[in-house]
């Protein structure tokens, strides 16, 4: 008896270790990741170039691709990539739906909707704040998610994972064709800006967007990493989760709300971008395993790593002008779902 | 005067959809005691416990715990109190028997808490009584369905409540993995003093366990009392729709239905022995 | 109390075969009328005498003739055949799935097409409309079984929820390859067209090629109708009523692949006719799918003829994408479908 307790001791210490190894690890990736992207890129910059210029030694040239362009775009892919693994966490968490993910959900597609309102109504986006940009978003996903979330509720119920993905479908379908005939009486600028975002670009990265995105990210990150607990319990189902004390309604549909403005706070900066809050959940839960206090940061960890990758490979695959992200992320991303799908238990 | 029941309901109203389950239930339990409650299927054994569980909110009618007016603690406060498991609960993937059973000391926890020294050696008394200390770094995917029930029982008394209630516990176990399960519920009860409330699917294991029966048709209570009393002809009769042969089963000394027939007078049933009746 | 001799479900069956017919034959008459009309409507009034005469006593010196017979008539036409081709492969897959949510769109197969087409606009601008058809036919086979390969990979086969997630992820997967492609190599404002959907560039040429695929596909189903009923009972079931279902479920994909692929190549990338349609029809004549496929047919492509209606007038002189106007309509009704479970099959 004594032997066993001993070897659960050590295991337990051993998954510990294991734990902070796969933390330093993705760090790890993260940085190179970092240094890989400030290297490629249109302009060919050998690395000691690239090192000097980031310690002030550039000319002025270097320092507008390496501060002005890229920087600010490996950035903002890092801190999206993040944040849309989080939101797809959390809801594959709130709806015990392995297979959420916040794009196929639609609300990427709400989000795009509404601004493509405001750019119809309110003229080109030279006018268009990045900073309101966010609000928008946030506003077009806040009611998408609100219709799916009535549609798939079924009083005693609640939320069934089948009805779930069906209405997130159906509506993100609707809401494409809605967008589709109102991008058509765009005037041609305005379609330049609204494509470019319906592919998921981050092209016209600057410094703008990651101040408007920043805060954002600021607030809701640590309130979701608060909610670690909360969320483990969720996982165990609504009834088990009411007898430990949780009041499952309403935390559900404060980490549903935190959900929903992380993706379309990421969505308004970098354009429509799906599969990310798919795939990084479940590489992390391969990884640690489900315990969300664990589990949401690597999961954050592995958007990062996935979005800046994408991007990286986007930016060097079709010269000088470069794939939109988001396509990158959906060839990327789709067959790994694909994957996922066919060995899952559903 | 000291209150001698756990969970009292007056009057109690159910209803599922507009449609009325439960209607006007008055039903003590005792404390300190093992109550099994039983009835036939869909008439609201599970609405009733599910609604003193305060996951299903009733509409007319009060629930009393401990004497207080339920409604009056928060969440917390209950799940402090009162343990509840739900029929069939499933554990995420991955999930090892130790960290399940850590999820117990929710209620006593807030924000960012880590487990404190206190907890884990609370959680080490559950995994000790449930008999599960070697299992605490196995994988609960990999544990027999009884296994599996004890470590959500072992949660449950992470939870530090009096009164633990369980949604047919034993449903879909095998005939080996109900005894031990029932059997670890007696202990509880007996040694460390928890109430214990059960919808029991099987009227004998109900019978053996109990000291106090409930049974309950279409949202009424038909009888309440020692296992004795309800273990008749009659109220069986009544419940169950069903002529009911009961012995006294001679290992336990508790009554015991052997065998019992659909209420039918006077049709020839070709399959009974010549002379019986 | 009932006073004749028949029992209930012969009444039933025999109102309903009447419902059927009434469907198929007023359909069809409302049809022609509704052709009719829609040639009238447009960019440029054109009064129905002009159109008769068009159509009889053709000069070709007369634009309103040339409008009518070069421009309209052509897409009316694609209209109906594709709104009926679209229909008609839905109800066939609703059927042999026994999934209520199956539909073109939603398994991949548009999609599909639509990356084909994109793979023929960048690397063989040339081909003929022959070709090209065939490219779509080749892509809808393409999606269609990289869904339901995927769907059916683990035990329990293809559930809907399977279908349906397969079915997205793939359909994003090829679009986001077919937008890529198209971006690549530069061919994005010619794919514009396809991608949005819309009969708006008909021409004689496509309907001459894509006419005897339709037709015959539609043709085949609905001689295929008896055994997409048994189908629609399980495969179990099909089997022990004598079917030979790997010979029936071969000949059924092979026309849900024509119709659709057609139909893709001439009209891009449209979902939820194949969705909605079908319910409708089940809803009316009930669940024998010699009932279901010619209902569907019609009420297919009269949905469709209005939708390109819709498309031409209203945003004039602009069209409005007619995959977008179904979508307005569909998705609502489908939402519907799905709160209520309401999925008859």
């Amino acid at each position: 008896m004594m032997n066993q307790l001993q070897k659960n001791e050590t295991y337990k210490r051993k998954i510990a270790l294991r734990n902070t190894a796969i933390v330093v690890g993705c760090a790890v990736l993260l940085v190179l990741s970092f240094i890989i992207s400030m290297n490629t890129g249109y302009t060919k910059l050998p690395p000691s170039d690239t090192l000097r210029t980031l310690f002030g030694g550039g000319t002025a040239r270097e320092n507008l691709i390496l501060f002005d362009f890229r920087l600010p775009r490996i950035v903002v892919s890092i801190l999206v990539g993040a944040g849309l693994a989080l939101s797809g966490c959390i809801i594959q968490g709130i709806t015990k739906n392995a297979l959420a993910d916040p794009g196929l959900l639609g609300i990427n597609a709400g989000a795009g909707l509404m601004i493509i309102l405001y750019v119809l109504f309110f003229g080109a986006h030279s006018f268009l704040s990045v900073f309101t940009l966010p609000f928008l978003a946030l506003f077009g996903a806040g009611i998408t998610a609100g219709i799916i979330y009535a549609l798939a509720f079924k009083k005693g119920e609640g939320i069934a994972p089948l009805r779930l993905i069906l209405t997130g479908v159906a509506v993100q379908a609707g809401l494409s064709s809605l967008t589709t005939v109102l991008v058509v009486k765009l005037a041609d600028t305005q379609f330049d800006f609204v494509a470019t975002w319906q592919a998921g670009s981050i092209w016209a990265s600057n410094w703008k967007f990651v101040l408007a995105l920043l805060p954002w990210l600021l607030l809701l990150i640590p309130y979701v990493l608060s909610k670690s607990r909360v969320l483990d319990v969720l996982n165990l189902g609504d009834d088990v989760a009411h007898s430990l004390g949780a009041t499952v309604e309403r935390e559900r549909r404060g980490l549903l709300a935190a959900s929903v403005a992380l993706a379309a706070s990421c969505v308004a900066v970098s354009g429509s971008i799906s599969f990310v809050g798919l795939i990084a959940p479940h590489l992390a839960r391969q990884l640690v395993g489900p315990r969300h206090r664990i589990l949401l940061p690597i999961c954050a960890l592995t958007g990062a790593v996935l979005v800046s990758a994408a991007d990286t490979i986007a930016r060097v695959v079709a010269q000088p002008a470069g794939i939109p992200t988001g396509i990158m992320v959906a060839i990327i991303g789709a067959p790994y779902f694909l994957y996922l799908l066919a060995k899952s238990r559903y | 005067m000291m209150n001698l029941n756990s969970i009292a309901t007056e009057n109690l109203a159910v209803a599922y959809e507009d449609n009325l389950v439960v209607n006007g239930l008055n039903m003590q339990i005792p404390q300190g005691k093992i109550t099994a409650i039983i009835g036939p299927n869909g008439c609201g054994k599970s609405t009733v416990l599910k609604t003193v569980g305060r996951i299903l909110k009733p509409k007319n009618g009060m629930v009393y715990l401990n004497g207080d007016d339920i409604r009056r603690f928060t969440t917390k406060e209950v799940a402090q109190k009162m343990a509840i498991l739900p029929q069939s609960p499933q554990a995420p993937a991955g999930l090892t028997v130790g960290e399940l059973v850590a999820y117990g000391r929710f209620p006593y926890q807030r924000g960012l808490d880590k487990l404190k020294p206190e907890d884990n050696k609370i959680i080490a008394w559950a995994l000790e009584v449930t008999k599960l200390t070697e299992l605490e770094t196995t994988a609960v995917d990999n544990l027999s369905g009884g296994q599996r029930q004890r470590v959500w029982i072992a949660m449950a008394l992470a939870q530090q409540t009096d009164l633990i209630l369980l949604d047919e516990p034993t449903t879909y176990l095998d005939l080996s993995y109900q005894l031990e399960v029932l059997e670890l519920l007696y202990r509880l009860n007996r040694e460390q003093g928890c109430t214990i409330v059960m919808v029991l699917h099987d009227l004998n294991l109900a019978a053996r366990f109990a000291d106090y029966m409930v049974a309950i048709r279409c949202g009424d209570i038909i009888c309440h009392g020692a296992p004795e009393e309800i273990m008749t002809t009659k109220v069986l009769r009544e419940t169950f729709r069903i002529d009911a042969k009961i012995i006294t089963e001679p290992r336990t000394g508790r009554p015991t239905c052997i065998s019992y027939d659909l209420i039918k007078e006077n049709e020839p049933r070709p399959y009974m022995k010549e002379g019986a009746k | 109390m009932n006073q004749t001799n028949e029992p209930q479900s012969q009444i039933r069956k025999k109102s309903r075969a009447w419902t059927a017919w009434f469907i198929i034959v007023a359909g069809s008459g409302l049809l022609a009328l509704l052709m009719a009309f829609s040639i009238t409507k447009g960019a440029a009034e054109i009064p129905l005498f002009s159109v008769w005469d068009a159509l009889f006593h053709f000069d070709e010196k007369n634009t309103q003739h040339l409008i009518v017979v070069d421009l309209r008539l052509p897409r009316v036409i694609a209209s109906a055949l594709v709104g009926a081709a679209f229909a008609v492969a839905g109800a066939i897959m609703q059927g042999t799935t026994r999934n209520p949510m199956a539909d073109s769109g939603l398994m991949g197969l548009n999609a599909g097409a639509g990356f084909a087409l994109s793979i023929c606009f960048a690397f063989f601008p040339d081909l003929v409309y022959m070709q090209i058809i065939l490219f779509s036919f080749l892509g809808a086979a393409f999606g269609a079984a990289l869904v339901g390969g995927i769907a059916s990979l683990r035990r329990g086969g293809a559930t809907p929820m399977r279908l349906v997630l397969a079915g997205a992820a793939v359909s994003a997967l090829l679009a986001a390859l077919s937008q890529g492609v198209a971006l690549y190599f530069g061919v994005a404002q010619d794919m514009m067209f396809w991608t949005a959907g819309g009969v708006a560039g008909s021409n004689w040429e496509q309907i001459r090629i894509m006419v005897p695929w339709i037709l015959g596909a539609l043709l085949g189903a609905i001689v295929l109708a008896r055994s997409v009923s048994l189908l629609s009972l399980g495969e179990d079931v099909a089997k022990g009523l004598g079917l030979n279902t790997t010979v029936g479920n071969v000949l059924c994909f092979l026309i849900v692949l024509i119709l659709a692929g057609a139909s893709v190549s001439v009209v891009g990338v449209v979902g939820f006719v194949g969705l909605i349609i079908p319910h409708l029809a089940r809803y009316f004549v009930g669940v024998d799918y010699r009932w279901v496929i010619p209902s569907s047919a019609v009420l297919g492509a009269l949905l469709m003829v209005l939708a390109d209606l819709g498309a031409r007038t209203l945003n004039p002189p602009f069209e409005t994408p007619i995959g977008a106007l179904i979508g307005l309509v569909g998705v609502p009704f489908f939402l519907y479908l799905v709160h209520k479970q309401r999925m008859a099959l």
